[in-house]
Formats: C-alpha cells, sequence, structure tokens
C-alpha cells in the first residue's frame, strides 16, 4: 500500500480526473443545449389545473422546482394570453392544485402578436351554427393564409418601388450637388420619373391597405380557460394547434413544419419567435465575404513563409507577428475595424462617390463588408498556420524531385505542393470559418444589427449590397437571450438559435480536424 | 521544350515570388497597422491644448469710453463690449470696426454703471449709480441668410432678464442678482459696513393656477472678524460663497426664502491670505478660490465624519499658480476648465478634474478684461493698451491625464479620491469619470480566476491523455477538446448567465462542497480501487482508463454535494449562504459573478491550454521516458522528473497564450459578469473588464470623442498585454522547436 502511494500512482488517477472533469463540463454543455434546444418545437400537452381558489389555469408545463427546504414543489406553466394576463409565464404551487386535466379541444394558436394564445373556441360565424366549427375555422384559415401570401407578394412589389423611389432621389440629390439647375433635363426627367413612380406607389399601397382590411374582417372568438373572450383576426394567427388531440405522427409532422418554419421564417416578436432566416443568411453571407479575403491572403502569407522565405530574422518576426495576429483579442478587432474601415475607409469612400447624400453615411457606417473585413483579418492566422503545417508535412523530397526535373518553383507550387497541401488549407478554411461563425464581439462594432430591415443580397439592382447592416445567429443568441424586453418567453428561441450554432460550428470543426488528421497520417510527420 | 514556355514559366515564377513576398509582408503590416492605428487614435488625447490668434485689432471706441465687460459668439464673428453708459458696442471682428450699438436701460437720465458682474452665457449683472441691478443677457442667434445666398449669419439681440430696484438701505459695494429656472429672483447685495442684504422675490403657483409673487428681505450678519472680499452666488441663486481678507471661506444656502442658513464658516488658508477672486465651475458644485498667492484651488462640500449628516467645504484640487494676486476667475460652461486672470494680465486655462494646466495666453501683453465665447470654444480679451485679442482654443480633451486614467481622482460629489469608470451620464454638466484602473482590475480579476479553473484542468488532463491513456483513446480526445475548442463564446457566455448562474445561485452551498467532495471521493475511490486490483484481470485492464472509472466517481461525489448542500446550508449558515455571507462577511452576492465566470471562461481557455501543452508533453523525445523507466522509475516519477521538466517551456507557453485570450475574451465577460466597475477582489462578484467595456460604449461613443479616444485606448492596453504574453509565448516555442529541432 505505502509502495503504492510512493511510485505516485494516485497521482496518475488525479490527472485522470482532471480530465475526466473537462470532458463532463463540455458534455454537460452539450447535453444542456440538446435537451433545451430539441423539446422547444415539440408540441406539449396543454394542460388545464383547476386551482384551490376557484380560478383554472390553462398552459404548458415548463419547469418543476422544489421550495419551502425541498419539502413541496411548485410548476411553472406557460399560460401564453400575454394580451390578457401581461405575463406569459406563471408559477403555481402544488398544494395549490386540485385537479389537472388535458382537455381535447384546448387550442394553442401561434400569433403574429402577444405570442401564444392558450384557450377553446368559442364562436366562429363563418362556420355556420354547430357542425365542425373549428373545420371550418381552420379551412377559412388557410384561405386567409393564401390571401396574406398574396398580401406579401404586394410588399415584395412595394419595397421594389420605394427601392426605386430612393434611388431617384439620390440620383436628384446627386444632380443638385453637382450644380444642375432646376430647369435642367436631367433633373425634369427624374422628377418625372419620380411622380409616375410615386403614382403607382400609392395606389399599390392603397390595394395592399384595402385587401389587408379586408383579411382582417374575418374573426372568431376565442375565450381562455377561465371564459374571458377575445376575437382574433385570422389573420393575425399563424398556426392553429390542438395539441392534446394529436397523434404522434401528427406531433411529428408539427414539429417538422416549425423546424421548416425556423429555417425559412422571417422573425416576429422582436426576434423572439419566427425563423432566423435573415440570421442564417446574414452569417453565410459574412463567411463567404470573409473567406474571398482572407483565404488568399492567408494562403499566400503561408506559402511566403514556408517555401519562399529564408529562415531567419523575418521569418521570425512574421511567424512571432501571426501568433500575435492569433492572439489578439476579437474586440481590438473590432475596434480597429471601427477605427480604420468605417471611420477611415468607409467616410472617404462616401466623400468621393456619395458626397451627395451626406451627412447619411453610405459606406461610413457598420455594414456587410466591414465586418467581413474585419473578421478576415481576424481569421487570417488561422489559416496560415494550417496551411503552414500542411506544408510543412509535404516531405522534402517530392519538392527537391519535382525541381529536379526542371520546374520552377512556382510550378512545384501549383502543379505538387498545393494539391497535396489540399487538406491542410481546407482545414484552414473550414476552421476560419467556424471561427467567423460564432465570433460576436467585433461585429457588434461594425455592423450587425438586431433586425435588418433587408437583406444583403436581393432583386434591385446591383443586387449585392455590400454597405446594408445585417443579422447574425451569434448576436441573435446575444440580443434575445440579454436585451429583449422578455427574456424568460425569450428563452426557448435562444435554445434553439444556440443549438442551431453549436451544431454548425462543430459539425465545420469536426471535418477540418478530421481532414487534418488524415493529411497527418497520410505523411505521418508530426507537426505543432 | 517550346522556348516560349520556359520564358513565360520563369516570368510566372518571377511574379510569383513578388507576390508571395508582398502577401507575407501584409502580414506583419497588417499587425503593425493595427497597432499604430488604434495607438494614433488616442495620441490626440495627450496632446498639448493650442489657442490660435483668430482675430487682433484696436477695439473700436471711443477715447473715452471705459470697457467693463467683453462677449463674444461662437462663431467668433461678432464681438461687444460693455460701457460705464450701460451701452453693449459690438463689432466685427473680421474688419475689427463697430457695427452697432445696444443700450440697456438705465433706471433714470444720466445714471451710470457702478459696477458690473459677468456670470453665466453672456449674462450680465449691472449695478447702477442709483443702488438699482438689473440683469442683462446678449443673446446671439445664427440663421441662414437669404440675401446673402443662403449663407450662414449671426444676428444678436440684449434681453433683459429680471431688474431689481433700488434698496433703502443705501448704496452697496457689490451686488449680484440671479433668476432662477421657475422664476425666482434672488439679489445678494454687499453693504458697506460689511453685512450682506438678501432679497428674494419666489414664485408660486396659486390655487387657481395663476402665478403669485412673494418677497423676502433678509439681513444676514456675517461672522465676526470676517471682511468680505469675494463673493459667488449660483446660477438659481440658492448657494451663497464668500471669500475674506483673512482667508476664511463662508458659504450660505439660500434655498428657502428668508432665512439664509449659515452652513460652512471655514479657515481655509492657514496663512491669513486674502480671497480674491470666487467662482463657481460649471455644474454648480465646486467653487473656485482665488487668492493674493496666486493661488487658485477648487472646494466643495465633503462629509467629514461617517455620522455626521453635515458637510463641510473641503480643498479638493490645487491648479496651476499664477505669481501675483489672481483677479478674476471665469468657468467654462462646456467643461470643468477655469480661466483665470492674475494681476499682471497673464491668463490661465485649467481643467480642475484632471489638474491639468492647459494653457497661458498674454505673455506678451498684459491682458485686463476676458470672457469665453457662447460655446466656451474661445476667448476674447482685451489688452492694457485697449487692443481685442480673440483666440480659437484647440482643447478637445483637456479632462484626460495619466492621473485621471490611472490614478485615484477625488470627484464631484464623492467623500475621497476614487478609481471610477463612469463616462457618462443624462446632464451636460456631468463629470466624466474615466479612470481605465477599475476596468484593469476587472480584466485581471476575471482571468485571474478563469485561470485558476483552467490552467489545473488542462495541464494535468494533457499530461493524463499525452502520458497514460491509451493512444487509440487518445486519438478521440484529443480532437474532442480541439473541437471544443470551436464552441462560440456567445454560447458559453449565454449558457453561464442564464443556465448555470441561476443554478450556482439556487445552490451555491453544493457548488463549495463539490469542491471539498469530489477530492475526497476521488481518494476513497482510489483506496477502494486498490484493495480491488488485487486481483489480476482488473489489474490489466486498468492502465490507460482511470479517467473513465473515475466519471462516475465525480458524478457520484457531486451528487452528494447537491443533496448535502442545502442541508450543510440549513446547519451552517441558518439555510442561507448568501445572508449569512452579507451579514457576517460583508460581502454582497451578485447572481452574476466570478464563480460564473471562472466556469464559463476557464472552460473557453481549457482547450487552448491543452492543445499546446499536449504536443508539448507528447513532443518530449520518447528517449529520454524510455530512459527513465528502464531505471526503475514510475510512470509517475518520470512524468513528474523527466517529462515536465523538458516540456516545461511549452506547457508555459500554453499558459501564456490561454492567459492571453481570458484577457481579450468579450462575449463571456459582457455577458456572466454585472458588468459593474468596482475594485472588488470577492469572489461572491462581478467586475467590468476591458473588453466588455469596449464592447458595451463604443456603439454610444461619439466618433473623436473623448470617449472614443479613451476607449481605443483600453483597446492599446488590450493589445499590449495580449502582444507581451503572445511574443513571450511565440519566444519560448521557437526555442523549443531548435531544441527538439521536429515541430
Amino acid at each position: 500500500m505505502k509502495k503504492y502511494w510512493r511510485t505516485g500512482e494516485p497521482c496518475v488517477w488525479g490527472t485522470g480526473a482532471a480530465l475526466a472533469v473537462t470532458l463532463l463540463i463540455a458534455a454537460t454543455l452539450i447535453v444542456v443545449v440538446m435537451v433545451n434546444g430539441l423539446g422547444v418545437f415539440w408540441p406539449a400537452a396543454i394542460e388545464k389545473l383547476e386551482l384551490k381558489d376557484g380560478s383554472a389555469l390553462l398552459g404548458e408545463l415548463t419547469q418543476r422546482e422544489t421550495v419551502h427546504e425541498g419539502e413541496e414543489f411548485r410548476r411553472q406553466y406557460k399560460v401564453g394570453n400575454r394580451d390578457l394576463y401581461g405575463l406569459d409565464f406563471r408559477w403555481v404551487d402544488e398544494a395549490d392544485i386540485l385537479a389537472v386535466s388535458q382537455p381535447s379541444d384546448a387550442l394553442l394558436l401561434e400569433r403574429e402578436e402577444y405570442g401564444n394564445f392558450y384557450g377553446f373556441l368559442n364562436r366562429f360565424e363563418d362556420g355556420g351554427a354547430g357542425g365542425d366549427m373549428l373545420g371550418a375555422l381552420r379551412n377559412s384559415h388557410a384561405e386567409v393564409m393564401a390571401e396574406k401570401a398574396l398580401v406579401r407578394g404586394m410588399n415584395e412589389e412595394i419595397s421594389r418601388l420605394s427601392y426605386q423611389l430612393d434611388r431617384l432621389r439620390r440620383n436628384l440629390l446627386k444632380a443638385e450637388y453637382q450644380g444642375l439647375g432646376p430647369d435642367h433635363p436631367k433633373i425634369l426627367e427624374i422628377k418625372r420619373n419620380q411622380a409616375i413612380l410615386q403614382d403607382d406607389f400609392s395606389h399599390l399601397v392603397a390595394r395592399q391597405n384595402q385587401a389587408a382590411a379586408d383579411m382582417r374582417a374575418r374573426k372568431a372568438i376565442f375565450a381562455d380557460v377561465n371564459g374571458r373572450e377575445r376575437e382574433i383576426a385570422l389573420a393575425d394567427i399563424v398556426a392553429i394547434y390542438g395539441p392534446n388531440q394529436m397523434s404522434l405522427v401528427e406531433k411529428a409532422g408539427v414539429y417538422l413544419h416549425r423546424l421548416k418554419e425556423l429555417f425559412v421564417g422571417e422573425p416576429r416578436e422582436s426576434n423572439t419567435e419566427g425563423g432566423l432566416f435573415p440570421a442564417i443568411f446574414g452569417t453565410i453571407m459574412l463567411i463567404f465575404i470573409m473567406s474571398l479575403f482572407s483565404f488568399p491572403l492567408g494562403v499566400i502569407a503561408a506559402i511566403y513563409l514556408r517555401e519562399y522565405a529564408k529562415e531567419g530574422m523575418i521569418v521570425r518576426l512574421v511567424r512571432i507577428a501571426v501568433n500575435n495576429l492569433a492572439g489578439i483579442p476579437s474586440i481590438v478587432y473590432g475596434i480597429f475595424g471601427l477605427g480604420f474601415f468605417i471611420y477611415g475607409v468607409g467616410s472617404s469612400i462616401d466623400q468621393m462617390f456619395f458626397p451627395e447624400t451626406l451627412p447619411t453615411p453610405t459606406f461610413g457606417t457598420g455594414g456587410i463588408l466591414w465586418a467581413s473585413l474585419t473578421l478576415a483579418l481576424l481569421t487570417v492566422p488561422v489559416v496560415i498556420v494550417s496551411t503552414e503545417e500542411a506544408l510543412g508535412a509535404i516531405p522534402r523530397e517530392i519538392r527537391e524531385g519535382s525541381l529536379a526535373l526542371g520546374s520552377t518553383k512556382f510550378q512545384t507550387l501549383m502543379r505538387i505542393l498545393l494539391p497535396m497541401a489540399s487538406p491542410g488549407i481546407m482545414t484552414g478554411l473550414i476552421l476560419s470559418m467556424a471561427r467567423a461563425a460564432g465570433e460576436v464581439a467585433p461585429l457588434m462594432i461594425t455592423g450587425v444589427v438586431k433586425l435588418a430591415p433587408s437583406l444583403p443580397i436581393d432583386g434591385n439592382f446591383p443586387f449585392l449590397h455590400l454597405d446594408r447592416k445585417f443579422m447574425h445567429l451569434g448576436f441573435h443568441i446575444f440580443d434575445i437571450g440579454f436585451q429583449s424586453p422578455n427574456v424568460e418567453a425569450a428563452k426557448p428561441m435562444v435554445f434553439v438559435t444556440t443549438l442551431l450554432l453549436v451544431l454548425i460550428v462543430l459539425t465545420m470543426s469536426s471535418v477540418a480536424i478530421y481532414l487534418r488528421n488524415r493529411m497527418k497520417k497520410r505523411y505521418t510527420f508530426s507537426t505543432f | 521544350m517550346n522556348e516560349k514556355f520556359r520564358i513565360r514559366a520563369k516570368r510566372n515564377d518571377r511574379i510569383a515570388q513578388w507576390m508571395i513576398t508582398l502577401g507575407g509582408m501584409l502580414v506583419i503590416c497588417s499587425v503593425i497597422l493595427i497597432l499604430v492605428l488604434i495607438a494614433g487614435t488616442t495620441l490626440p488625447l495627450f496632446k498639448a491644448p493650442r489657442a490660435e490668434i483668430f482675430a487682433k485689432f484696436p477695439l473700436p471706441k471711443e477715447p473715452t469710453q471705459e470697457v467693463l465687460a467683453l462677449g463674444v459668439d461662437e462663431y467668433l464673428e461678432t464681438g461687444f463690449f460693455i460701457d460705464r453708459q450701460g451701452r453693449f458696442n459690438f463689432f466685427e471682428n473680421q474688419q475689427g470696426l463697430a457695427s452697432d450699438q445696444m443700450a440697456a436701460q438705465p433706471p433714470g437720465d444720466g445714471i451710470k454703471v457702478l459696477k458690473l458682474e459677468s456670470f453665466g452665457r453672456m449674462q450680465f449683472g449691472l449695478l447702477w449709480e442709483d443702488g438699482s441691478l438689473s440683469l442683462e443677457r446678449v443673446v446671439y442667434k445664427p440663421f441662414f441668410d437669404e440675401a446673402r445666398g443662403n449663407r450662414r449669419s449671426i444676428e444678436h439681440t440684449l434681453e433683459r432678464d429680471a431688474f431689481f430696484p433700488a434698496t433703502t438701505t443705501g448704496l452697496p459695494v457689490q451686488s449680484m442678482g440671479r433668476v432662477a429656472e421657475g422664476g425666482r429672483k434672488t439679489r445678494v447685495d454687499l453693504l458697506t459696513n460689511g453685512q450682506l442684504l438678501i432679497n428674494q422675490v419666489a414664485v408660486s403657483e396659486s390655487l387657481f393656477g395663476d402665478p403669485e409673487e412673494e418677497s423676502f428681505s433678509e439681513s444676514v450678519v456675517v461672522p465676526a472678524g470676517a471682511s468680505l472680499t469675494a463673493m459667488a452666488l449660483s446660477s438659481d441663486g440658492t448657494k451663497l460663497y464668500a471669500g475674506t481678507s483673512s482667508g476664511r471661506l463662508l458659504r450660505w444656502s439660500l434655498a428657502e426664502p428668508g432665512t439664509a442658513e449659515l452652513l460652512d464658516d471655514l479657515r481655509a488658508f492657514d496663512d491669513q491670505r486674502t480671497i480674491t477672486a470666487l467662482t463657481l465651475v460649471f455644474g454648480d458644485y465646486s467653487l473656485a478660490v482665488g487668492d493674493d498667492r496666486g493661488e487658485v484651488t477648487t472646494w466643495f462640500p465633503v462629509r467629514i465624519e461617517e455620522n455626521r449628516a453635515g458637510k463641510q467645504l473641503q480643498r479638493i484640487h490645487d491648479l496651476s499658480s499664477h505669481n501675483g494676486t489672481v483677479v478674476m476667475i471665469r468657468p467654462s460652461l462646456r467643461d470643468k476648465s477655469l480661466l483665470s486672470l492674475s494681476e499682471q494680465g497673464l491668463l490661465r486655462l485649467d481643467h480642475m478634474t484632471s489638474e491639468r494646466h492647459l494653457l497661458e495666453l498674454g505673455n506678451h501683453e498684459p491682458l485686463t478684461h476676458y470672457n469665453f465665447s457662447t460655446r466656451s470654444d474661445g476667448i476674447i480679451a482685451m489688452t492694457s493698451d485697449h487692443r481685442a485679442i480673440i483666440w480659437r482654443l484647440d482643447n478637445p480633451h483637456p479632462e484626460v491625464s495619466w492621473g485621471t486614467l490611472f490614478g485615484k481622482t477625488w470627484y464631484e460629489g464623492y467623500d475621497a479620491p476614487e478609481f471610477v469608470w463612469q463616462s457618462s451620464s443624462g446632464n451636460d454638466d456631468f463629470e466624466p469619470k474615466l479612470s481605465l484602473t477599475p476596468l484593469i482590475f476587472g480584466t485581471l480579476k476575471g482571468t485571474f480566476y478563469a485561470m485558476l479553473f483552467a490552467v489545473p484542468l488542462a495541464l494535468l488532463g494533457a499530461i493524463y491523455t499525452s502520458q497514460f491513456c491509451r493512444p487509440r483513446l487518445r486519438g478521440i480526445i484529443k480532437p474532442a477538446i480541439e473541437i471544443m475548442a470551436a464552441i462560440p463564446t456567445v454560447i458559453i457566455g449565454f449558457l453561464a448567465a442564464l443556465w448555470l448562474a441561476p443554478l450556482v445561485e439556487k445552490s451555491l452551498g453544493a457548488v463549495f462542497m463539490s469542491i471539498v467532495f469530489i477530492p475526497v471521493g476521488l481518494i476513497i475511490a482510489v483506496i477502494i480501487w486498490q484493495t480491488l486490483r488485487r486481483h489480476e484481470p482488473l489489474k490489466r485492464i486498468e492502465r490507460g482508463y482511470e479517467f473513465l472509472a473515475v466519471i462516475p466517481v465525480i458524478i457520484l461525489s457531486l451528487a452528494i454535494a447537491i443533496t448535502l448542500g442545502p442541508l450543510a446550508e440549513n446547519l451552517l449558515f441558518d439555510g442561507n449562504l448568501k445572508q449569512w455571507l452579507f451579514t457576517e462577511m460583508g460581502t454582497r452576492y451578485d447572481p452574476r459573478n466570478c464563480i460564473i465566470i471562472a466556469f464559463g471562461m476557464g472552460f473557453a481557455v481549457i482547450p487552448l491550454i491543452f492543445t499546446i501543452a499536449e504536443d508539448a508533453l507528447s513532443n518530449v523525445p520518447p528517449a529520454l521516458r524510455a530512459a527513465s523507466l528502464a531505471c526503475g522509475a514510475s510512470r509517475w516519477q518520470t512524468v513528474w522528473r523527466v517529462i515536465l521538466p523538458s516540456a516545461s517551456p511549452g506547457i508555459f507557453a500554453g499558459s501564456m497564450i490561454g492567459f492571453g485570450r481570458a484577457v481579450g475574451e468579450t462575449m463571456i465577460v459582457l455577458m456572466a459578469t454585472g458588468n459593474t466597475a468596482i475594485m472588488d477582489l470577492s469572489i461572491f462578484n462581478g467586475m467590468r473588464p476591458l473588453s466588455a467595456n469596449i464592447a458595451v460604449e463604443i456603439p454610444e461613443a461619439p466618433h473623436g470623442g473623448t470617449l472614443y479616444r479613451t476607449l481605443f485606448l483600453s483597446a492599446v492596453i488590450l493589445f499590449l498585454m495580449t502582444f507581451v504574453v503572445n511574443t513571450a509565448a511565440e519566444v519560448i516555442r521557437q526555442r523549443l522547436r531548435k531544441k527538439y529541432g521536429r515541430f
């Protein structure tokens, strides 16, 4: 026994414990995200509670915890109906509950405003008396949804027109800035076009308003569990569910439907409900533009370091520089992006190309281009290090063989080394993309917004709008988790976004690391 | 081979070489560029202020006219002077020519101005020879002149704010009047017998909503032996200060009309010096005192003893001294700067908070009268030979000095000098508090706790993975931890703040219990295992799988801690550890505190340290290890005595890089700390680190302003912190690389 202690065997166990703790924490993180994120879209049963004070409560069970030194429990229900109760959640002591039931006619309405509605259908005029009122409601709702899609189609037309109007206004400003008088044919022409467009525009808006008013005229009357009635326009309802009478397959269908909504839908209710499409789009766009800059720059720098530069002071300095670049806090990059790209380059661009709109900045404010460039700078070291590793792993003999056959250095590089190193380069690229997907701090300074009015790509000339602000998954998490007025109600959405981001990032880095390990195995050279 | 092809290939090769070299250089340049640009943005903070002469001309006046005061508009275009007859003579600064004259209406024919006091924004109190007092104000109004091609012009008008009729007690020596926002008027007279007469007109609203005026008149007896030499009245007329010929300072409150209350009678200076000039600093909280020794000091009331409710005037800041008596002090109306004039005619501009001496004017020609422009970014002054000089001030950041950035500063309203970060507030006369010390402290505090958690876990884990683990498992663990490094910090921060923080708050006892229980559980498990492992098959499988066997032990210990946690809390701390901490230990428990940061940020840096340390450990030449084992050392002895020392530079480098990362981490600290800039080492409260501070404040910081540049300065500090650490780590790694020649 004594000898066992003296050999230090328990210390080995200690080191093992440290590793175990680390892995456990990581596993906990993943499990917490999974558990909280995966269940959000599953249609939970709606429970009806009868309480001791004679009132009733209808909602989804969200939490159960101990109170009074662990002797009693209390439950948290999501009761929705923010327009009636003010709060979405309610705590109930289990001691106060008389009976729990799951009424089969309980309905869950997802609404455009005020969050979910939990209650029962009272009257629906269009459906006639008696009969299948709910079925009629569903049919009418489907019709209204179809109309709504049409109205939304008009919306696109309207935004196209307003964009054109805005362009005309800017052209006019530009012409006036150039000193053309009010009688100049160019200005007259612009003004004429403006008048025509304005006419179209107001016509369309009037039509849309009419259609929306018609649509909103169709209403149904619902009641909450205590009988308080509420008239809701069908147009305000996103979806109608009766989760208590759904089969497992139907629930799965709802789950998938909501998942689809998540990927293609627009956010609602200050981002706490609805879809993530603009955020996903913004993130992908950001990563793409960033790669366009960081990838070539990083690869070239790595080639210089590994193949062209002579080992010496300069290379050592560059290495130190690269490692420093990797170690600089991301917020410092952000502030650099603000000072250099936005206030430096952006303001100059504005002064040179858009002086007519000043002081309203075009490029002199945060936008997707500047955010991408900032991130490119931030991720260049990742690409450099991986590419260097990959090039360093290629045996010397291959290089020498190629040169001996009479090819130039550049030819060797293009035909032999780069193809061989491509998995390593890919690793760097993917890792840098993963980093960019998860980085938030510098974006907060350089152009990410809570809600972007339009995507950086749309159907209006010049199609790609690099000056626009954008949305981002990581910032979405920060924003709805910490800056939304109703944090509790936002939590499910934060977890879903988190899950999505974790999946994206983990998949990307797993692929990258897999590629790198395969590469390592191929040459069995150890690298740092 | 085709000749053309060869030439082309060679040409391409050369071009490629240039391009690639250029690209490499670009990387170095970008690091330097980042530093230069960020540092360059902060430089104007420390630039010495400049005053550039905007115009200089003989004052356009009749030889008989006597100048009492001066003024100029915000564009420094139109100036004016006031003469004995109470006339405001305006002049164009470009040509130096008189433009027009506006007269304050005298109380009677031929009555001249006896004395003039200038205060506020172009406001003047004119004491007439008959003892009446009128308050006049010059209003400048910029407008766009259609007639002159829409050019910006400025017009001026003269307005009378109040008129106080003559008092019956004879002609006062000095007289001051103010009109407060609600319409309350205050007049203070210093009489020839050395007593004060205070007249106030209070305006209140009657039952029917009509304003009702009520007059109060009161004679205030000045304490014995005090002969008043200077007075100052706050802009709402509620605070009256006076200085005496023997260095005493007196303070009255006139808040209650008709009952002036003497709050302070203080022997401010022991050496019996005469107080010659008094004025209130912008914001009406601090009092600037000038004396016949040429010193300018600022004072404000401070709570002297803990249990005394009253406050006493206290000397707070000493500004730069003149050579002779201070004649007059004028406050700037945009910041806490003071402009003082000495009897030699020298003007000195000082900032109160930073105690920075900014400018000295009038070296060549002695000045007699002066005033700030309406926006306080220009100065107009008159020389003794009746010439007007107008300066434009280039003084963007007077409130910043090394002392205010890093040292303790005594701010208005505080009872002692302190480190404070509070960059903005609702009102204009706010004193910005830009001490970076609490932020640097916060950064280091968060980093310290995170490293305390991360370094042991990461290093021990790395030792296990590289030395004891089965190679097959190692091939899984290492990539797994590398993938861990990719988890976005915004997610870690979110979970730490919204999931972990409530959990820890609820079961604080369990958290502390588990710190004890997990090691104890491990020791017990090892002892039990020791008896079990005598069986041969168990002994064979144990090696390399220890960490898996340990996992259930840890989970079990944790579970015991969680069940026993509330129990222990009940027994030891009356069921509420947080309450106990507050009452017994005096530390407040913030829900978002350093425990959360240690977990969150620790988790973010563990993979970084782990990966580098593991690489360093597994790259120790296997010969060393084999030799040690062959000599009969146990596997732990080998690791402890042989492997660790030779891998120590790599381990150090890994820790350094982890430190650098923790210093700059933004999202986790932004979300999981309270972001309050306090200086308290306690693990139970939060902090405000540099990085989160930048993220919070830069969106609101106006481009080019003091806050903007100060935030850039904090970015420079962050940059330098990580630069030093990373460079050290990289140099060590390069040495290591040379030593073993294989990385």
